[in-house]
């Protein structure tokens, strides 16, 4: 329906956007600056300059370092495990048979649930956060690679097959790229539920990470940390989201095959 | 149930009794150290005293009723959001960007600032459920709504329907898919929402049972409460693809995936 008539042009309609946040931000900055605002509400000028401070003396780069040795590492052990063996589970029967019960009837289940057994399991470090990071993972990656595997069709595999390909071929050349764009996805579910599950573990419990810093500033009254940190995760949770779709349009660039049910 | 119906159901089944026997005899022989792995008896035992004594429902409740709270405010406001940024496009304009913008950012690092502007107590939590919920329905109520196949709204103008007639038969059904697959993303959603929340600072809920559980070192009783959630959990997305097969009958059986 945007085609016929488009009363905004592009330029208006980013301007629009902006309209929102703009307003918010001044009006929390005016509250601010007036005086007898609660104290939470700190002039967005006072918390730029906190986040600025901290950039510059390295305190904020060695949380979110923390933070995202515990999200990334996670999201690679789960999203390897999700899509090997996903796609395994996709082409192989008895394989599937295995999973199918035990995922579809624990995949509702909140993972950050058995954090607090973990931590007693692997104690308080990171272990314990990667730990359940990759559970989160694991479940949408595995989902999406099964579907994306199961639903190739089954025309592309016969022919390959009669035009003589080996198993390992047809695999490669034709599941493998025809599963591609719906292991994208569940990839980027697993990315930003990486991100939300790092943040949650580290503020329950640990030591280090925007978590964890989060927490604490909270508790030492120190609000412009605390919305320094929230800008930190706010930050890398889009660029990951952002550097995500890139590969994703890198990686399917000239690809038509799994497409055609339009992404 | 007819023998081979039998063996269908075991093959379909079979590897839950078969992980559930694994877990059973490392916690027995003791292969791992019995505190941290609880047997099913003992856990079971766990979760009976618990039901017994009330602290399980009790605690369940409260979990319950604020991640029902949250979840069905961001019901009711992601697919009125949804929809009017589907046919309006000034709501568009306005509202498109904060979606795709905030989508991937993690909200439940604002909780702290709901503390201070909800207090302590559920309201804080529930806004927060709210706020996670309300991205992924209103993102899939506007897309379905975008999605609904031109053809169908001509045929129904077509026939002389009116402006609002065709957004209650025509639109509204045709987004109804997307609707959905957007609610079975915020379920689980608002679940670990409400179980983060309650472990980090609250004495009620699931959560703070749990991780008070744990952190007083009796572990049978932490997977009782563990056991909870995942009745919890399993339950409500069942009674979620019911009621979505029920009301989208001429779908029914479709995939249904909470992808997005």
């Amino acid at each position: 329906m945007s085609a016929a008539a488009q009363p905004f042009s592009r330029r208006r309609r980013a301007l629009l956007g902006l309209v929102l946040p703009l307003a918010a931000v001044v009006a929390w900055e005016l509250r601010a600056r007036a005086g007898g605002a609660p104290s939470y509400l700190i002039a967005p000028s006072v918390i730029l300059a906190t986040t600025w401070e901290m950039l510059v003396s390295g305190e904020l780069w060695q949380h979110t370092r923390a933070s995202l040795v515990r999200a990334l590492g996670g999201y690679a052990l789960g999203g390897a495990c999700g899509i090997a063996l996903g796609l395994l589970a996709g082409i192989a029967r008895p394989v599937e048979r295995f999973y199918d019960p035990i995922v579809s009837l624990t995949y509702p289940v909140p993972k950050i649930v058995v954090l607090p057994i973990l931590i007693a399991w692997l104690g308080a470090g990171d272990a314990s956060k990667i730990a359940v990071v990759t559970a989160a993972v694991f479940y949408p990656t595995f989902i999406n690679s099964l579907y994306g595997a199961k639903g190739v069709n089954r025309l592309y595999v016969w022919s390959a097959r009669n035009m003589g390909a080996s198993p390992l071929r047809v695999f490669a050349k034709v599941i493998l790229p025809a599963a591609l764009p719906q292991v994208l996805t569940g990839l980027r579910i697993g990315l930003a539920l990486a991100f939300i599950v790092t943040v949650a573990a580290e503020m329950q419990n640990s030591r280090g990470g925007l978590g964890h810093l989060i927490i604490t500033a909270e508790d030492s009254l120190r609000f412009d940390l605390m919305y320094a940190a929230i800008i930190a995760i706010a930050l890398i949770g889009f660029a990951g989201d952002r550097a995500l779709l890139a590969a994703r349009r890198r990686v399917l660039a000239g690809q038509t095959i799994g497409k055609e049910g339009g992404q | 149930m007819s023998f081979a119906a039998a063996a269908r159901s075991v093959s379909r089944w079979y590897s839950v009794p078969l992980v559930l026997a694994v877990w059973e005899v490392l916690a027995r022989t003791g292969a791992v150290s019995k505190r941290l792995m609880p047997s099913l008896v003992e856990i079971a035992n766990a979760v009976w005293a618990a039901l017994m004594n009330g602290d399980l429902l009790f605690h369940a409740g409260i979990s319950l009723t604020r991640a029902a709270t949250g979840y069905a405010l961001a019901i009711v406001f992601g697919v009125l959001l949804g929809v009017a940024m589907a046919r309006s496009r000034l709501f568009d304009a306005l509202f498109e960007p904060l979606f795709s913008f905030g989508y991937p950012v993690p909200k439940i690092a604002l909780y702290p600032v709901f503390i201070f502007v909800f207090g302590l107590g559920s309201l804080s939590k529930v806004m927060l459920i709210f706020l996670e919920c309300l991205y992924p329905i209103t993102v899939n109520a506007f897309y379905g709504m975008r999605g609904v196949d031109r053809v169908h709204i001509w045929a129904a103008r077509n026939m002389g329907a009116s402006e609002r007639q065709i957004f209650w038969r025509v639109l509204l059904p045709g987004a109804a898919p997307s609707i959905f697959a957007g609610l079975r993303i915020a379920l689980p959603i608002s679940l670990i929402v409400v179980i983060i929340t309650e472990m980090i600072g609250e004495s009620r809920g699931l959560g703070y049972y749990i991780s008070y559980a744990s952190a007083s070192f009796e572990y049978a009783t932490a997977f009782a409460g563990v056991a909870a959630v995942a009745v919890m959990g399993f339950t409500l997305d069942r009674l979620l693809v019911w009621l979505r097969n029920r009301l989208i009958f001429w779908e029914r059986g479709a995939a249904f995936i909470g992808a997005a």
